[in-house]
């Protein structure tokens, strides 16, 4: 069985996908996954799951419109003009803001050291 | 996606598994990813010995390391390869065994003693390295994201190959002499480790023009001459006469006279027709037979598994 | 770990360090690490030789790892003998074949493909060590007190891999037959359990290394409870062990093979693995081994970078 494995940083970290590991079982895919992912780097933890158990939603799948196809700038405060707000208020607008042009970006080449 | 398209989109890191890829760039990338994959399983196969035969318990752990590092990345390439949907790893993992599967020319040769180990600890796999690192631009975003994690822990396999070749050069009068006959016995091997160059090869074209391979081969052993032949001079070895390789300063440019070279021996090589190639991939087929009674017995556990058909 | 929660540096020794020892206090650290060492040692060698050669590329990676532990864990005793002012060398790469302490199961060849042995092994093996570890824990020798907790925090996993591969391969079907995978381990079990048993053979050492507290519990002691694990969990898989767990000590001696291991004495498989290891060592007239890293005292040793 394959198993697609999740690495954990830190304790204040989300997993991220990072490879898998081929293994009879869950008990020996968690075996083979802190030798095969983090024996390098350590994470603080790592989840196994059967391949079969993820369920996607896929861009390209039929029907699917993640984020909608009808106008939705009523969701984001760069739509609205209020002049200057507190502090709070301007860090998420920028932080829309900069969320939005990243979508709109091609994706630039990873050059990171790798998960392990 | 059509051909026209995936020229015109391909970049570092443009195509994934979510992406419709046509099948000409699937099995150009599978060939390519393969042949990495399964290159690192038989260089693993190649230095395996001398973690038994290494003459401290320090160089032991080292060399044991690296044999295992070597695995790690044929199991990340073989799952890079996976995901473009032609071959499973098992499919490929048997191609290798029976002699279908192609791997580095270097890996087709004995290594037959210590001396001979830097050979392949530092100039090969500095030349793969160099490889590599050109690769992090591949357009199969799956293969550079491998890439990525094989850099990150290569780099000691390397350094660890210089140590081993240094405490040689630095050695006795005979350390030194059977240096040098290792490194002249390898060094027209290593010059041929990129290939011949581009007007020879017959996959590179496509690979170039869909952003899998994004440096020519002769371009790539260039950047490796450049970086590895004052480290040869920086350890008293003399590059051989023949095959001839000139430096142009004014270009920058070594030159690498490739009628020197035996191209006659790579292709047989390449088509794992070189007796101690076929011996490599005998021995380790017989290995893998013979742990095949495991694979079965675990896919069969009541605990779990799944009959042993597309992994 | 002893469950009184003190911590090596917090406890009062018996024992001073290296250069205080009486020469018999000495003798006995001495006999007590080199079988240690040695053990661990000749272990990782016959781990090694599975490298390349693992059922899948997963449980290569696996063993390497544990081959790696292994040889760490000699490399951390070995070093407490250079405190006496040994060599690597004279440790290891020159030294007299007779000299070695390991027990003979450590040494023992096995077939190509053979992965039952492997497990095997490790499951016997892996079993001492906790106990042998555990009973460490209470020396009163503190470099070796020192190194117990680094050690045990790798053993864990070593300990696990051989159970959950034993459990696989004892319901395991081959050929359609779950018999087949049970007989291979079997036969592993068979021949290689007479072999764990020199793991307990005393030294002429071992009264001192009781009495001076090197290792508070003494190997008869730690066989019993060995005996009491592996048994009932063997048995458990269906195996058939040929020792029964309250067996009389002079019954279960008698399968003790010829050869002891601690006592110097070896298989006739010890030769030919010990020239292959020396083989370099050899060709290139060393005359040191010389380390990579950083000397045990000064490493963190928590398996990063170094600093």
């Amino acid at each position: 069985m394959i198993f697609e494995v999740f690495r954990q940083e830190t304790e204040t970290d989300y997993h991220t996908h990072v490879g898998n590991v081929h293994a009879p079982d869950a008990e020996m895919a968690r075996m083979f996954a802190q030798v095969a992912h983090a024996r390098r780097k350590p994470a603080n933890s790592l989840w196994v799951v059967p391949k079969a158990e993820i369920s996607e939603v896929d861009a390209d799948d039929p029907g699917v419109a993640m984020g909608g196809t009808t106008q939705k700038e009523y969701r984001w405060a760069t739509n609205y003009s209020t002049g200057r707000m507190a502090e709070e208020i301007e860090a998420s607008e920028a932080e829309q803001a900069e969320a939005e042009s990243r979508r709109r970006r091609p994706s630039a080449a990873g050059d990171d050291g790798g998960d392990d | 996606m059509d051909l026209p398209t995936v020229e015109e989109r391909a970049g570092p890191r443009q195509f994934g598994p979510t992406d419709e890829m046509p099948l000409e760039y699937r099995e150009a990338a599978t060939r390519m990813i393969q042949f990495h994959a399964n290159s690192e399983i038989m260089g693993a196969y190649i230095e395996r010995p001398f973690i038994r035969q290494a003459p401290s318990l320090d160089r032991k752990l080292a060399v044991s390391a690296q044999v295992q590092d070597e695995i790690g990345h044929g199991q990340l390439l073989y799952r890079a390869a996976e995901n473009l949907g032609v071959k499973t790893r098992e499919e490929m993992l048997d191609e290798l065994a029976n002699g279908k599967g192609k791997f580095l020319n270097c890996f087709h040769y004995p290594l037959d003693n210590w001396y001979e180990l830097p050979m392949i600890m530092f100039f090969v796999d500095g030349a793969a390295m160099r490889r590599q690192a050109s690769l992090k631009r591949t357009s199969w975003e799956p293969y550079a994201h491998a890439i990525d994690k094989i850099c990150f822990e290569e780099g000691f396999h390397i350094k660890h190959g210089e140590d081993i070749l240094r405490e040689l050069a630095n050695g006795t009068r005979r350390d030194q002499e059977k240096l040098q006959e290792a490194f002249e016995k390898w060094w027209p091997r290593i010059l041929q480790f990129f290939g011949p160059t581009d007007d020879q090869s017959t996959h590179d074209d496509f690979s170039q023009t869909v952003g899998l391979k994004t440096m020519s081969n002769d371009a790539l052993r260039n950047a490796f001459l450049n970086a590895y032949l004052p480290k040869a001079e920086k350890y008293g070895l003399e590059i051989p006469e023949y095959p001839r390789v000139e430096y142009h300063e004014s270009e920058d440019h070594y030159e690498v006279y490739e009628e020197d070279l035996d191209w006659d021996e790579f292709f047989t090589v390449a088509r794992n027709e070189l007796p101690t190639g076929r011996g490599q991939i005998a021995k380790r087929r017989r290995s893998q037979d013979a742990v095949e009674w495991v694979r079965e017995a675990i896919e069969s556990t009541p605990t779990g598994g799944q009959p042993a058909t597309a992994d | 770990m002893a469950t009184d929660e003190t911590l090596p540096w917090d406890r009062e020794y018996a024992l001073g360090g290296p250069d205080e020892l009486s020469e018999r206090e000495q003798a006995a650290v001495e006999a007590c690490l080199r079988a240690l060492a040695d053990d661990e040692f000749v272990l990782a060698e016959r781990y090694t030789e599975w490298q390349v050669r693992g059922p899948t590329l997963e449980s290569d990676l696996a063993v390497a790892n544990i081959a790696q532990d292994e040889l760490g864990h000699a490399r951390l005793w070995y070093d407490l003998l250079e405190d006496f002012g040994y060599t690597e060398s004279e440790l290891i790469w020159e030294r007299p074949l007779g000299d070695f302490r390991h027990a003979t199961l450590v040494e023992r060849p096995f077939e190509r493909g053979d992965w039952a042995d492997a497990i095997v092994r490790g499951f016997l093996y892996d079993e001492f060590e906790h106990l042998r570890l555990d009973a460490l824990t209470e020396t009163e020798y503190p470099r070796i007190a020192d190194r117990v907790g680094k050690v045990q925090g790798e053993e864990h996993y070593h300990r696990e891999h051989a159970r959950n591969w034993l459990e696989r391969l004892a319901t395991g079907a081959v050929d359609g037959d779950p018999a087949n995978g049970h007989r291979r381990v079997q036969e592993a079990l068979d021949r290689l359990f007479p072999h764990a048993l020199t793991l307990f053979a005393p030294t002429v050492y071992e009264p001192d290394i009781v009495e001076l507290g090197v290792r508070p519990t003494p190997l008869s002691e730690l066989r019993e409870a060995w005996l009491d694990a592996v048994v009932p969990e063997l048995e458990a898989l269906g195996f058939t062990v040929p020792v029964a767990p309250d067996a009389h000590p002079e019954a279960v001696d008698t399968l003790l093979p010829a050869e002891r291991g601690r006592d110097g004495s070896h298989t006739d498989a010890w030769p030919d693995l010990y020239d292959e290891l020396t083989f370099t060592y050899r060709q290139l007239d060393r005359r040191e081994a010389p380390r990579l890293m950083a000397d045990p005292d000064d490493a963190d040793g928590d398996g990063g970078a170094p600093r």
